[in-house]
């Protein structure tokens, strides 16, 4: 498997504190990434770094080798990397096509040619979240689980080439949990590579081939779910929090 | 040549004074309730009619118009603002606000004119052309008291922000709102309150400067903006940085005098404030903040 | 039934247009041309504003500057021989290309910030106006040569003011249907959702104010042309960006029609209400004194109780006369 998203000392400052600290990281293309760690460990902040809205202070980030480092977030958009808000953004006077519509004329899929007709894409998206039924509700109408699918929708109408979650699935009840997880493992089977941060461990454990765990800013672990679950550096993290599966 | 910079020097700090006075009010305003206050150009405005009615109409002690009396008028009509306008669209983005206290300047602005005309006004106290000699420069008596008025207001206000619990409050409040409630701060209360002090610092500021200039219903505009360019360059969280940036603006506004047309003076504080907006958005404090973070690792 | 509602829509409108192309052919040089040119004026103004501070939310309160470019422009062309129609065009790209020099730096501040630059932006364009005697004429302003038959030449503009008008509601439908229009609103309800979906935020702000700009500028043009008398108080003055504000959001900010009814009802208001005076007690208000009163109070309420202005407000209206009507159709059945 060919490296697809890549960080190399990684490092952001916040006036004198480190909420990133010389990060270094692999995503193999196809796989899913899952990005955990307490609160505070600047998963938030990596994936800001990633998604250009933070420039990094040091360090670089490539994207299928290519240096990507302060890009512009409409640009690692185009490119094919697409975030999603941890606090759910929906454009709020828009219907729900509407809001998916942005993402169909802006993101990768519009600048590539690969999405020729607007608006039969978005309706794709639609059909493939379970969201065609509200496609004319305005989106502040919506109800938070809702507002998360939109969230994905309107990430996925860009066609992404990687796309990072960020906690799409904590507020959810059990059974909106594994509906959200039965649709990011169909998203990869699309071959969308997929980053995320989850609070939920037994999602995040559930879904990833591969974890990354951060800690004030630093990196602790990295592996499969099962030797991170095992690591006693990520025990002693998480230290009063269950870890159990 | 040095006596002419000493002399511009001299008016560049007096007019500091009452820059900070007023930019200190807008500062207040935004740093707790983070609403841009348009009104304060109405109310820079009408603290200089209202001084105008007690000192040439009641014939009282300017001074004493200016900081005893018109400072708790304003109070309650900053109260009366907030109450009534800016506290039912808290919630709004923050445009909403801006652009309801855009109306309530341009109401202030005709109420002034119903009642005082458009006419230009102006103040003429006993100390008006007093002036005695520092060694060879000349201080205007009038203006060096509305410079001690608006340094004494500030210091007591630095007191106040520090000492009590009321002013404790406010700091928190302007620091991080929601902490501020869950340790059982009313920040209700306090939104009011500094809307009450920031209004009544603008009221004082155009009672003091209504005894230098001439005034009429249109006063206030680009006072407002100076104050912005202030803010922006100083900062909401310090005096010093208020202190600092009125201190900057009045420097950079006289000496301009040197090389372009009195004309112009006002446009250089409108390129400050447009160059300050792009250049450091969190003003002078954070500059000097970043300095020191860098040192520190 | 949809289908005869648009048609009835479009009869309507093509009414309206086909009255207003007639009134100086019936009567020339009357006080309802005058009127009628001036109301095509501030509807364009307002349209053009509506593009930056309603399609994509950023509020500007120094648009005036365009205005005066636009005027100035065409004047300091005119008066060193550029033929007269040929300045029209050109003050527009001199206002375009304005609104691009302090867009680009000023169009990064976000929200509030964007808004105080633009005060600071047209007070500073002002005194700049105000000082460049040898250009602008300073304060005594300029005055442009009188054509020879006046009449005829005011006909003529009441068509141009009428034909920009016409122009810039069919830019400002034509956006609100394009991509262009939908990464203008996305960027007014949140920059950073849009900017991570791919929208070139800061492009398509400034592409935004450049159109309003050429718009307010060729306003402009046409305004001096038609006075044939500027100076930088009334062409760069504040009021005039008040009044920018003012129509749009009365009539419904971010809306299409909005600011064509705002414009209307204000220039209404200008021309009827503010002349009347009123005696009362003995003593004698005129209105045109209490006109920033009206016009603030009116503010203040729509921002209370209704952003969206008439608009909105008719809307409202027509859906609880819907629901009545329901109602209504209702109670025979249960009854």
């Amino acid at each position: 498997m060919a490296g697809i998203l890549e960080g190399k000392g990684v490092t952001k400052y916040f006036g004198g504190l480190a909420a990133v600290h010389n990060v270094d990281f692999y995503v193999h293309e196809g796989e899913i990434f899952g990005l955990i760690g307490p609160n505070g460990a600047g998963k938030t902040t990596l994936f800001r770094i990633i998604a250009g809205i933070y420039a990094p202070t040091s360090g670089q980030i490539f994207f299928r080798g290519k240096e990507i480092t302060g890009r512009k977030p409409y640009e690692i958009c185009r490119m094919g990397i697409t975030t999603t808000h941890q606090v759910v953004r929906p454009f709020l006077d828009m219907t729900v096509l509407e809001n998916v519509l942005v993402g169909a004329a802006f993101g990768r899929g519009w600048v590539t040619g690969a999405t020729r007709d607007v608006r039969k894409e978005a309706m794709r998206v639609l059909e493939f979240t379970g969201l065609a039924p509200k496609a004319n509700v305005l989106a502040k109408n919506l109800t938070l689980p809702d507002r998360k699918r939109l969230e994905i929708a309107r990430a996925l109408a860009t066609r992404p080439v990687v796309l990072l979650l960020d906690e799409v699935i904590a507020g959810l009840n059990p059974t909106e949990t594994l509906q959200t997880m039965q649709l990011i493992r169909e998203i990869r089977n699309q071959g969308i590579t997929i980053v995320m941060v989850e609070h939920v461990m037994q999602a995040v454990m559930g879904v990833s081939d591969r974890i990354m765990v951060l800690n004030y800013g630093e990196k602790i672990a990295e592996g499969s779910p099962q030797e991170v679950a095992t690591n006693p550096q990520v025990i002693a993290a998480y230290l009063g929090t269950s870890l159990a599966v | 040549m040095t006596l002419n910079l000493a002399i511009l020097f001299v008016s560049a700090v007096l007019v500091a004074g009452v820059y900070a006075t007023m930019s200190y009010g807008l500062a207040l305003i935004f740093g707790v309730m983070k609403v841009i206050n348009l009104s304060h150009a109405g109310a820079i405005m009408l603290g200089a009619y209202v001084a105008y009615v007690l000192i040439v109409g009641l014939k009282m002690n300017p001074f004493i118009a200016a900081v005893v009396v018109v400072p708790p008028l304003f109070f309650l009509l900053g109260i009366l603002l907030e109450r009534v306008f800016v506290r039912p669209v808290r919630k709004a983005p923050p445009i909403a606000s801006l652009l309801l206290l855009f109306g309530v300047w341009l109401m202030m602005q005709n109420i002034a004119y119903i009642i005082w005309t458009g006419e230009v006004r102006t103040i003429t106290t006993p100390y008006t052309m007093m002036r005695f000699n520092l060694g060879a420069v000349p201080i205007n008596v009038n203006r060096l008291a509305v410079f001690l008025v608006g340094v004494f207001t500030l210091l007591a206000l630095h007191q106040f922000m520090t000492r009590t619990y009321l002013g404790k409050a406010i700091r928190a409040t302007a620091q991080d709102s929601a902490a501020a409630k869950l340790a059982g701060i009313n920040t209700d209360q306090i939104d009011m309150v500094a809307f009450g002090l920031g209004t009544a610092l603008a009221g004082m500021a155009g009672a003091l400067t209504a005894l230098i200039y001439a005034f009429d219903p249109n006063f206030g505009g680009s006072y407002m903006l100076k104050s912005f360019c202030i803010v922006v360059l100083g900062g909401v969280e310090s005096f010093l940085g208020v202190a600092l940036g009125s201190l900057i603006l009045a420097l950079a506004e006289t000496l301009s005098v040197l090389w372009i047309r009195a004309g112009l003076q006002d446009f250089v504080s409108f390129v400050i404030l447009v160059l300050a907006l792009l250049v450091m958005p969190g003003g002078l404090p954070e500059l000097f903040q970043r300095r020191f973070a860098v040192r520190q690792r | 039934m949809k289908g005869t509602v648009r048609t009835g829509r479009i009869l309507l409108l093509l009414g309206v247009l086909i009255f207003l192309a007639l009134i100086p052919v019936v009567g020339r040089g009357t006080y309802y041309q005058h009127l009628g040119f001036l109301t095509f004026l501030f509807i364009t103004l307002s349209i053009a504003w509506n593009l930056v501070g309603g399609y994509a939310g950023q509020i500007s309160f120094g648009h005036v500057v365009f205005f005066g470019i636009g005027a100035y422009t065409t004047s300091i062309l005119w008066l060193r021989g550029i033929p007269q129609l040929l300045t029209i065009p050109l003050a527009g790209v001199a206002a375009a290309l304005y609104g691009l020099l302090w867009g680009w730096p000023c169009l990064r501040l976000r929200g509030p910030y964007f808004s105080i630059a633009t005060i600071g932006v047209g007070e500073a364009t002002r005194l700049l106006a105000l000082n460049l005697e040898n250009l602008t004429g300073g304060a005594g302003g300029l005055t442009l040569p009188t054509p020879e038959d006046i009449r005829l030449y005011l006909f003529g503009f009441y068509y141009m003011g009428f034909f920009l008008m016409l122009g810039s509601l069919l830019i400002s439908a034509a956006i609100r249907n394009s991509r262009f229009g939908l990464g203008l609103f996305a960027i007014r309800m949140d920059e950073d959702a849009a900017e991570a979906l791919g929208v070139n935020a800061l492009s398509y702000k400034i592409l935004a104010l450049m159109l309003s700009a050429f718009l307010v500028g060729v306003g402009g043009s046409l305004y001096a042309q038609y006075i044939l008398y500027i100076d930088p108080g009334t062409v760069f003055g504040f009021s005039m960006s008040v009044n920018m504000i003012l129509m749009p959001i009365i009539g419904g900010i971010g809306t299409l029609w909005g600011p064509v009814l705002g414009a209307v009802i204000f220039t209404v208001i200008q021309d009827r209400i503010m002349t009347l005076s009123l005696n009362l007690w003995g003593f004698t208000f005129k209105l045109v004194q209490f006109h920033l009163l009206v016009y603030g109070a009116l503010l203040v309420l729509i921002i209370l109780f209704e952003p969206r202005g008439l608009v909105g407000l008719a809307e409202r209206a027509y859906r609880s006369v819907q629901r009545w009507r329901q109602a209504k159709a209702m109670v025979p059945t249960t009854g």
